[in-house]
């Protein structure tokens, strides 16, 4: 049945709700199949979180350093977590589906336009499922490693109960418009056929400023105001802020509508440019 | 003096080759230049936030994260062939045709690839040697300048070494081994700052295992007059030997791996 929904057209239903529940299940589907495929990659994932954790300690073992040396007003702890998370959650900003722009560039987009689907969507689903269980299965363990290393090196957990819903709330809409974004970014493959580019920068101001290289909380207090703003704080930072409890939970009547907006124009830029693709649509090879 | 001939022959070549699409080269060059610049924008803003650490002030720092950048990117520049396409050539049986010829198989897979677009980062690396050097008064004499020259030099060796042993992994499981960067890209994040800031386990990795310390900052330390260990002058001069010792013992473990070399191609 799963497989029959993602072939079946039924683009012609009269009955509303029917159809309806049939595309979600499509959905759900090319989710669930797409988070099995990450889920093969598994001698990937242990070497990527010995990586990862390594990378943490590093960083860690830095910022304790400049602490010894002149501490400052945001304590230590929140900026060991911050990282702890930071490396976690790497997947989810930095994992391209490689067979998306494979099929862009190769014309195997066209059996995608066959589909009884809006093509949006369905990439929109793709990149979601790889990119959340990309990061769980990283994440869950190296988290679980971060809680056992001593005090002072490990993560903390999170602030309080009501901190942690606000920061899984705000992973959520993070995740979202991470989602959003890279869906922009395919859509430009379609328009240059190069994705390496585009793809590159986004990538590199993601590194930058959701807080991967340094923290955004160790960024200047000065800047603090504009790069929270940018799209790029909504993916990891403000969830990692609500967690280490940064951000108070009066923030969240703030955040969360901020990073919501995000996420719908994100959202509707990279809609209205796949329409704009698909009018005038190439395909490529043979 | 004729595998020099032509590895310089081929880097001539690929140069050449990679100019042809002068746009394509150029967005990529710029997108070097904006990583490495945001690394250096980090170190930047780690500094006007802590001012320094331990006894280094923020000049000290900027060269230290030079020195780094230079030497690694300068590697990944002209040793591609080992640091880039390597895996893929185990991957796709193409070692093999390397194999039939009569050459060495290191010189072979130096000749096969090069990587321009990092003089971008190199551009980095210098702009934060010379920031750090005047910022810190250094005086260039001669003597320092050649021990710039040699670090960088040895440096090079020892990444080179490093990137080795993923070789090595990777001729024994046909795979590219994500944990070997953990060494040689950790390495290079690690010591962008000067090792004595770190607990003394990552002190003991980074001197005796894979020695950036003794080959790239003993001597850097020397050149800004703040001896890292507090020994002599003269031992800047040796240490960085270390980097070609690291270079040989692992061309060592490479020949003998690639004695037992099965091919997956077809």
């Amino acid at each position: 049945m799963k497989r029959n929904s993602l072939t079946s057209p039924d683009k012609g239903n009269p009955s509303g709700r029917h159809a309806l529940r049939q595309h979600i299940s499509m959905y759900l589907s090319i989710f669930r199949l797409r988070g099995n495929m990450e889920l093969q990659y598994r001698g990937a994932m242990v070497g990527g979180i010995v990586c990862q954790t390594f990378f943490g300690l590093i960083l860690i073992a830095l910022y304790r350093a400049l602490y010894d040396t002149r501490p400052q007003t945001l304590p230590l702890q929140n900026v060991v977590t911050y990282v702890w998370l930071q490396q976690a959650f790497f997947r989810m900003l930095l994992a391209t589906d490689g067979d998306l722009s494979d099929k862009i560039l190769t014309g195997g987009i066209a059996y995608d336009l066959c589909r009884p689907a809006d093509l949006y969507s369905l990439y929109f689903v793709r990149i979601m499922a790889q990119k959340l269980t990309g990061s769980l299965m990283r994440g869950i363990p190296m988290m679980l490693i971060a809680f056992l290393l001593p005090k002072g090196w490990g993560a903390a957990p999170p602030a309080s109960l009501p901190h942690l819903f606000c920061a899984l709330f705000a992973l959520f809409l993070g995740l979202v418009c991470v989602c959003a974004l890279e869906n922009i970014t395919m859509g430009f493959t379609m328009l240059t056929l190069d994705p390496r580019g585009l793809q590159g920068m986004m990538h590199l101001l993601m590194m930058i400023f959701a807080g991967n290289i340094l923290p955004l909380t160790l960024f200047p207090d000065s800047w603090q105001k504009i790069i929270t703003c940018l799209p790029f704080a909504q993916m990891l930072d403000a969830p990692i802020r609500f967690y280490t409890g940064d951000y108070a939970l009066a923030d969240a009547g703030r955040i969360l509508p901020l990073q919501a907006l995000w996420a719908v124009l994100l959202i509707f830029s990279g809609r209205f440019l796949w329409k704009h693709n698909q009018k005038r649509l190439v395909l490529q090879g043979g | 003096m004729n595998t020099l001939h032509l590895y310089l022959r081929s880097m001539g070549i690929l140069m050449k080759s990679r100019l042809q699409y002068p746009a394509s080269f150029l967005m990529q060059t710029l997108a070097q230049l904006i990583m490495e610049g945001g690394e250096l924008l980090a170190v930047i803003l780690l500094i006007q936030r802590f001012e320094g650490v331990r006894q280094w002030v923020a000049g000290d720092l900027y060269f230290f994260f030079g020195i780094m950048s230079v030497t690694f990117y300068l590697t990944e520049c002209f040793g591609r062939g080992l640091t880039g396409t390597f895996p893929s050539m185990v991957r796709s049986g193409h070692l093999d045709t390397l194999l039939l010829r009569p050459r060495g198989v290191l010189t072979q897979v130096l000749c096969s690839d090069m990587d321009p677009r990092r003089i971008a980062c190199i551009a980095v690396g210098t702009t934060a040697l010379v920031m750090g050097s005047h910022m810190s008064h250094v005086v260039w004499t001669l003597p320092r300048v050649l021990l710039l020259m040699e670090a960088i030099l040895f440096g090079c060796m020892l990444i080179l070494g490093l990137f080795l042993i993923e070789a090595v992994f990777c001729i024994h499981s046909i795979k590219s081994v994500e944990l070997v960067n953990a060494i040689t890209y950790g390495g290079r994040s690690a010591c962008e700052y000067p090792v004595n800031i770190y607990p003394r386990t990552l002190q003991i990795l980074f001197t005796c295992l894979a020695p950036f310390a003794l080959v790239l900052q003993v001597p850097a330390s020397h050149i800004l007059g703040k001896p890292l260990f507090g020994w002599p002058e003269w031992t800047a001069f040796v240490t960085p030997l270390s980097g070609a010792a690291v270079f040989s013992l692992m061309y060592l473990l490479f020949r003998q791996a690639v004695g037992h070399y099965r091919s997956s191609g077809s």
